[in-house]
């Protein structure tokens, strides 16, 4: 057994050997991603479509440098960050708190329960003209709105990894002299870790999903309100700048967070399986 | 037994209430008498609440009916008095070796110089000096009950409960394992009750077998099983041999009852 310990070690350090392994892959994906940008530009420019129906791919590359260079991209970037970044701290802190109660306390459990088996499935931008009623059009209202839609996948998975801590590793823990109070935040939160991220990894491109659709819906600055402006003013280089903006910000966020998920379970069997992209 | 009882066990009874399905009587009128440093090994077909037994004396599980005490207290929940080793080991499994053998030590408030030194010594008694820094992920089966047994022996527990300790590894480390108990015992003696199904390890391992009844479960014999061990080939010597026999016509007449519930 020594021997498979060293090399989980061993393929920790050798960086060459890692980058080998992982270069075919990230090639291949990359591969997929290029071929669709080039069909892009070649259908654009084939003359099937007008420009208005498809801008060449170049086009808007050269949109969104120009939007860099303005500096309109980093205010509608920042914005959107901000707003998705700020809901989800919201669904951390709160998910993960509701969903501890639920497991911990019956009361908790009895008034939440139906909370969570109706509000999860339904479609929440049913609440739009509501919450735009109520909390208006700007910072506020976006920000809640998708916080009532990414709540729900951070409460399922603390409940649902809370329920799933062996009551052996809480023995063992108050045969060490741990206190209730010790327990929760010293081994019952960690056990839970690896499904609590998981619904974390759901919550973060949900609550960007849904920060960018109520920027559509609301207006006003925001990666989502420039598409919608500049598909009001009939750009369409406007509007599918606004598309490879929000995929890439998409992508790094949930790479971001796979990094994140990484670094906080390096104890968990899967950190040591060989990574993908 | 001349020496007083350490654990004592009157009349305790469970009931074990699923969820869903009728109520079982898991354990019925048990009574059982441990002395100081005696090593008693509880050996019972599958379902017959051996360890549910432990479990009540870890105070893990309330004690319903009848009493366990302990050095003469009531026992009413878990205590470092009582250390507890489990079949699947129960590491924290976001913690290193070293992490989980810290981890009693600093809920009993040892100052930090004084618990890294002894969580090194007990890293150092069960062998696994180079391991420090490892996540039980890393580890073999055998490496992680030998961090799980550290653990526990470095809060120093009077009592050690084992509930089928090696249960979960192959057979070949389990041997090394329970020779490795032995030598452990012999320099940190300790009150241990541990809960296994294997004749051999019990008969080996413990001063006094105690052959539980098929469900519910009962004290059916207790056999002395006190003798010289030390000898090269002891699994192959006469009296470790009769031992053994002795033990197994007992318990499987337990299993055969508890086979025959089964499929009725």
């Amino acid at each position: 057994m020594a021997v498979r310990h060293v090399t989980t070690r061993a393929r920790i350090k050798t960086w060459p050997a890692k980058a080998a392994r992982i270069l075919p892959l990230l090639l291949a994906r990359c591969f997929s991603v290029a071929a669709l940008l080039a069909a892009w530009e070649i259908l654009a420019r084939s003359g099937i479509f007008t420009p208005f129906q498809l801008p060449p791919f170049s086009a808007v590359v050269l949109r969104i440098w120009n939007d860099g260079a303005a500096g309109d991209l980093w205010i509608n970037l920042a914005l959107t960050l901000y707003r998705a970044l700020a809901a989800f701290a919201i669904c951390v802190l709160a998910g993960v708190a509701v969903g501890t109660a639920m497991s911990r306390s019956g009361l908790a459990r009895w008034f939440f329960d139906p909370i969570v088996s109706v509000g999860f499935p339904m479609p929440k931008i049913a609440f739009l003209p509501v919450v735009i009623l109520w909390l208006g059009v700007y910072d506020l209202s976006k920000i809640t709105m998708a916080v009532i839609d990414a709540i729900f996948p951070v409460i399922a998975a603390t409940v649902i990894g809370i329920q799933g801590v062996e009551r052996e590793l809480i023995w063992s823990a108050r045969n060490m002299g741990a206190s209730e109070r010790d327990l929760l935040r010293q081994v019952v939160l960690p056990a839970a870790l690896p499904q609590i991220m998981t619904g974390l990894q759901v919550a973060l491109p949900l609550a960007l999903i849904v920060t960018v659709v109520a920027e559509m819906l609301m207006g006003g600055y925001g990666l989502g309100g420039a598409m919608m402006t500049a598909s009001r003013f009939a750009n369409s280089t406007g509007v599918f700048a606004g598309i490879v903006e929000i995929a890439a910000l998409g992508y790094a966020l949930v790479k971001a967070m796979s990094l994140i998920r990484r670094r906080l379970l390096a104890w968990h069997p899967e950190a040591h399986a060989p990574s993908t992209v | 037994m001349a020496a007083p009882a350490q654990i004592l066990l009157e009349n305790v009874s469970h009931v074990y209430r699923p969820v869903r399905g009728r109520e079982v009587l898991a354990l019925d009128q048990v009574s059982l008498q441990v002395a100081n440093r005696e090593f008693v090994a509880l050996l019972g077909p599958s379902g017959c609440g051996k360890s549910t037994l432990l479990y009540l004396i870890g105070g893990f599980l309330p004690v319903e009916a009848g009493s366990i005490t302990v050095d003469g207290k009531k026992v009413t929940g878990p205590g470092p008095d009582r250390g507890i080793v489990f079949q699947h080991f129960a590491l924290f499994p976001w913690k290193t070796v070293r992490g989980n053998i810290l981890y009693g030590l600093e809920r009993q408030g040892m100052p930090k110089a004084e618990r890294e030194k002894r969580a090194q010594d007990f890293i150092e008694l069960v062998g696994l000096h180079g391991f420090e820094d490892s996540y039980p992920s890393q580890l073999s089966g055998g490496m992680k009950q030998r961090t799980a047994i550290a653990r526990t022996l470095a809060f120093d527990p009077a009592i050690l409960l084992m509930d089928e300790p090696f249960g979960a590894l192959d057979a070949q480390t389990r041997g090394l394992m329970q020779a490795e108990l032995m030598r452990i015992f012999q320099r940190t003696p300790k009150t241990v009750i541990f809960v296994t199904h294997d004749v051999q390890e019990a008969v080996y391992l413990a001063d006094r077998v105690a052959v539980m009844s098929a469900r519910p479960g009962r004290i059916k014999t207790i056999v002395d099983t006190k003798f010289d061990k030390k000898a090269e080939n002891i699994f192959k010597e006469r009296v470790f041999v009769e031992k053994v026999d002795e033990i197994w016509h007992l318990v499987r007449e337990e299993a055969i009852k508890a086979q025959g519930r089964r499929s009725t």
